[in-house]
């Protein structure tokens, strides 16, 4: 079942031009699932990188933004956009011409597949 | 002035617990009201029972609880990077998360298997090969549509006669 789920988001991977990396995370950036292309910089997939998301969204509310959904950073040749399915994070990493709109739409597609693997998370 | 403080003092600890005590004034001096305005907004906490009783945990708890509030509240960018996982915590974590994916995965299996189809069609590996096969022999698709047409005619031919009555009253004898 694993591999066909993977299979799934390597399909999505190569639909959509510019997608580099699906990353589903646990909320300290362990990855539970990750597929992605060679195109994928090393950095952005570092678990420090990744938590950061957590920690951001904590400290925004703070600040007043509320309960944060998605996060998307937009850099210089990349964008990073990541979803708060907290215990889960969602890790997209695309390039900086990539549809931002396609990626949120995959919303529904990923999230049958994110409410079994926040199991795999809360059982432990 | 030591006098002058344990005064106001008292008056601030009896006029904001609420509760009358032998030193409590029978008229109420505005002047000492105005002051524990002043007093009330900072040491609200810790002065509530500064007089009558002295409790130290109390004390204790109602800091913990500013310490609390303030810690919950501040944005403190230098601590939130401490928080890093070692690295053979992360790997030990990868290896669990591996086995209970594969676990939760093949439990949710049915849940799962209809979500993850992306379509109903399914690929083809070799195409050409079923392309060039040969086609159906045209006695084969005539023998086909002669049953088809039996059939279609047989099945429209179905009546329901009815004999007997289509609704029985049962026990109804009065």
């Amino acid at each position: 079942m694993v591999e066909e789920v993977r299979k799934l988001l390597q399909d999505i991977l190569q639909k959509i031009q510019g997608l580099h990396c699906i990353l589903i995370t646990d909320r300290d950036g362990v990855p539970l699932l990750k597929v992605g292309t060679d195109k994928a910089p090393e950095n952005a997939l570092r678990p420090n990188f990744i938590s950061t998301f957590g920690l951001a969204i904590d400290q925004g509310s703070k600040l007043g933004l509320g309960k944060t959904g998605t996060l998307i950073c937009s850099y210089a040749q990349y964008q990073v956009i990541q979803m708060n399915k907290l215990p889960l994070i969602v890790t997209f990493i695309t390039s900086d011409t990539c549809n931002t709109g396609h990626i949120l739409a995959l919303q529904n597609q990923i999230n049958p597949i994110i409410s079994t693997l926040t199991l795999a998370v809360a059982e432990s | 002035m030591g006098c002058c403080y344990s005064f106001f003092c008292n008056d601030d600890s009896s006029s904001q617990a609420g509760e009358p005590t032998e030193r409590t004034h029978l008229l109420v001096n505005p002047v000492s009201i105005n002051t524990t305005v002043v007093h009330a907004n900072s040491e609200d906490y810790i002065f509530r029972n500064a007089n009558t009783l002295p409790k130290k945990t109390d004390e204790q708890s109602a800091l913990n609880r500013i310490l609390q509030e303030t810690a919950t509240n501040v944005i403190d960018v230098a601590a939130l990077d401490s928080h890093n996982l070692q690295h053979h915590e992360y790997l030990e974590r990868m290896k669990h998360y591996n086995v209970k994916v594969q676990q939760v995965m093949g439990n949710n299996r049915n849940a799962l298997s209809y979500k993850v189809k992306l379509s109903l069609l399914q690929d083809i590996p070799m195409p050409e090969k079923v392309m060039m096969s040969e086609p159906i022999n045209p006695e084969d698709i005539k023998l086909i549509n002669s049953f088809l047409s039996s059939a279609v005619a047989s099945i429209q031919d179905i009546k329901v006669e009815h004999k007997e009555n289509l609704v029985e009253p049962f026990g109804i004898n009065c």
